[in-house]
């Protein structure tokens, strides 16, 4: 007898299996606060502009810090305005101000201290990001239904939750952008959709408000943009059909383009204030190296390599590649997921620091998820055809999962290094607890 | 189908009314703190913790007193003094400034004591040393 899984359901049980998670890892000591390193900076916005009523980040540094960021925060004073600047934009705090309101209000209530960094802010930024991952399974859940049966969806959907780092990122480390940047993707893939298949004033709207925080979460997933233009674009020809729906609907166009730029103003003034200039990067001499990008290490590499460390990321190429010889309705997916991905890696294996510092997994692909199950989903829908092929992908699928999960409990544990891991070093705690 | 929604939303409110009563005073409070890193024991033998630029503690509501040990370094000559400031449930209570690198002990009285069964303790230091550490503060005597 067949098992019928329902997807909407298993992004319920992932909600719980996220909340057990979550629990699990403060409650044993596991993690530490989860106002953390990145998630610092990504968050020390809210305070500043709600508790201490400052634009330019001077009263937390003075609370929190005697007057002077720590550099782990990459919060740096700008040389000729001695200004603060964030190297991290406002997109992950504005996401996180629901529950940090929450979060206020319990601290007054309980006399807690109101410096931004007492237990109920703490865990209001722990769960934000959990909520957004979760958040963004569902939405995801809803675009890959429009193309696959129930069932591909549901197996999808666990797939890259407990296959990759997603989970690890949806608890542990959940205050970095990653699962914020995850919903946003998969927002704006629904999005896309909806203005493809009718274009309204509404969707626009919507689509420039996703599309701003998608920029204000992470400067440059602005690549992701070109989603929306290339949507069922497969040859030159259905480019120029494409090129022409966009003028027809150029009023719509320019309503996304207007309401990404107001929703992006706020990040520029911010910039501005603090240095004089509109466009800022405060990584200082720290930058790309285009000319020699990491790409094998970045792919394949035991340190921090995507494939290596989720292998089953490799069902979505092979999807993919599927995709693009067939008739599927989600071909119309694969251009701008393959050209963006495409660059996404060649940027991300530019940057000086490639790994992304310490992290479970390369933690710079875990936004493009939603563009991954995509073609996981079309692998799966494919090989469950055939019943053989079916139990073999199961079988493989399930150790594969097995095998993340446990090197993440590895990563929690101190027993994987955070960064640059050898061959060696792998190998030698290789399915070893201690 | 309305009445098992009146009934959900009756339990969801219950709920939250008994955890905003239990949250209001909840006991956890006297083992809380923040801005505060974990024990550690200096060569003297002294446990401490180190703090900085701003950490919070809870008392018991009936405490007369309060004792605090602190201390900071001056590892490099041109290090400044710290000054200290303490606030009680958010009033300023006493301020000292940590000259050089011995322990000093502040004692602060409580003010006459609110509805809740802990008060809250602040301290703000104005500057901190390398790694975000402001001052150490040894075992609090509460009387």
């Amino acid at each position: 007898m067949a098992l019928t899984v329902r997807s909407t359901l298993v992004v319920r049980a992932a909600l719980v299996l996220c909340l057990a998670g979550y629990v699990f890892v403060y409650a044993t000591g596991r993690a530490n606060n989860p106002i953390r390193s990145d998630g610092f900076s990504y968050y020390v916005y809210l305070p500043s502009w709600f508790l201490f009523h400052d634009t330019t980040l001077s009263a937390v540094a003075r609370d929190c810090c005697g007057g002077v960021y720590p550099p782990y925060t990459a919060i740096i004073r700008w040389p000729s305005t001695r200004q603060w600047v964030n190297a991290h934009p406002i997109g992950v705090a504005i996401m996180q101000a629901p529950l940090f309101g929450v979060a206020h209000a319990l601290t007054r209530w309980t006399n807690l201290s109101r410096d931004g960094f007492t237990l109920y802010y703490q865990h209001a930024v722990g769960l934000s990001g959990l909520l957004w991952t979760v958040a963004g399974l569902s939405v995801l859940s809803i675009v890959l239904r429009r193309h696959f049966n129930d069932g591909v969806v549901a197996a999808t959907i666990v797939t890259i939750l407990l296959g990759t780092n997603l989970y690890h990122y949806a608890t542990f480390d959940s205050s970095y952008s990653h699962p914020y940047s995850f919903f946003l993707f998969a927002a704006f893939l629904d999005l896309t959709e909806r203005w493809h298949a009718a274009p309204t004033v509404r969707t626009s709207v919507l689509l420039g408000i996703v599309a701003g925080m998608i920029v204000l979460t992470r400067h440059t997933n602005a690549l992701f943009l070109i989603v929306l233009p290339l949507y069922g674009v497969e040859s030159m020809a259905s480019a120029r059909s494409r090129g022409a729906v966009l003028k027809d609907h150029r009023a719509l166009v320019a309503i996304i383009v207007a309401v990404t730029a107001l929703v992006v103003a706020p990040q520029l003034a911010i910039y501005y204030s603090a240095t004089g200039r509109m466009l800022v990067s405060s990584y200082g001499e720290l930058g790309f190296n285009f000319t020699s990008p990491r790409l094998v290490h970045l792919l394949i590499g035991v340190q921090k390599g995507l494939f290596f460390w989720s292998p089953i990321l490799i069902t979505g190429c092979i999807g993919f590649a599927w995709l693009l010889k067939s008739r599927h309705s989600a071909r119309a997916f694969v251009v701008p997921a393959l050209l963006f991905l495409g660059a996404d890696t060649y940027l991300i294996a530019s940057w000086w620091d490639w790994q992304f510092g310490g992290s479970f997994g390369h933690r710079g692909f875990i936004d493009t998820f939603p563009l991954f199950a995509i073609g996981t989903a079309a692998f799966f829908e494919r090989v469950t055809v055939n019943p053989l092929t079916r139990r073999i992908v199961t079988v493989m699928v399930v150790m594969l999962v097995a095998l993340n999960l446990f090197q993440m409990v590895q990563y929690w544990n101190h027993v994987l290094p955070p960064s640059d891991t050898t061959w060696d070093q792998y190998r030698s705690i290789f399915l070893r607890w201690r | 189908m309305a009445r098992r929604r009146i009934v959900f939303t009756i339990v969801v409110v219950a709920a939250v009314l008994a955890a905003l009563a239990y949250l209001r005073d909840p006991p956890w409070l006297l083992s809380t703190t923040s801005g505060m890193r974990g024990w550690e024991t200096d060569s003297s033998g002294t446990r401490l913790r180190w703090m900085g630029g701003h950490a919070s503690f809870f008392v018991p509501a009936n405490a007369r007193s309060i004792e605090m040990p602190l201390r900071t370094t001056f590892a490099r000559g041109d290090d400044w003094p710290v000054v200290v400031t303490v606030t009680i449930d958010d009033r300023p209570a006493e301020r000292l400034v940590l000259r050089d690198g011995s322990w000093q002990r502040i004692v602060v009285s409580m003010p006459a004591a609110g509805s809740r069964r802990v008060r809250r303790i602040d301290l703000r230091m104005d500057r901190t040393r390398d790694d975000n550490r402001a001052a150490a503060i040894g075992e609090v005597v509460v009387r």
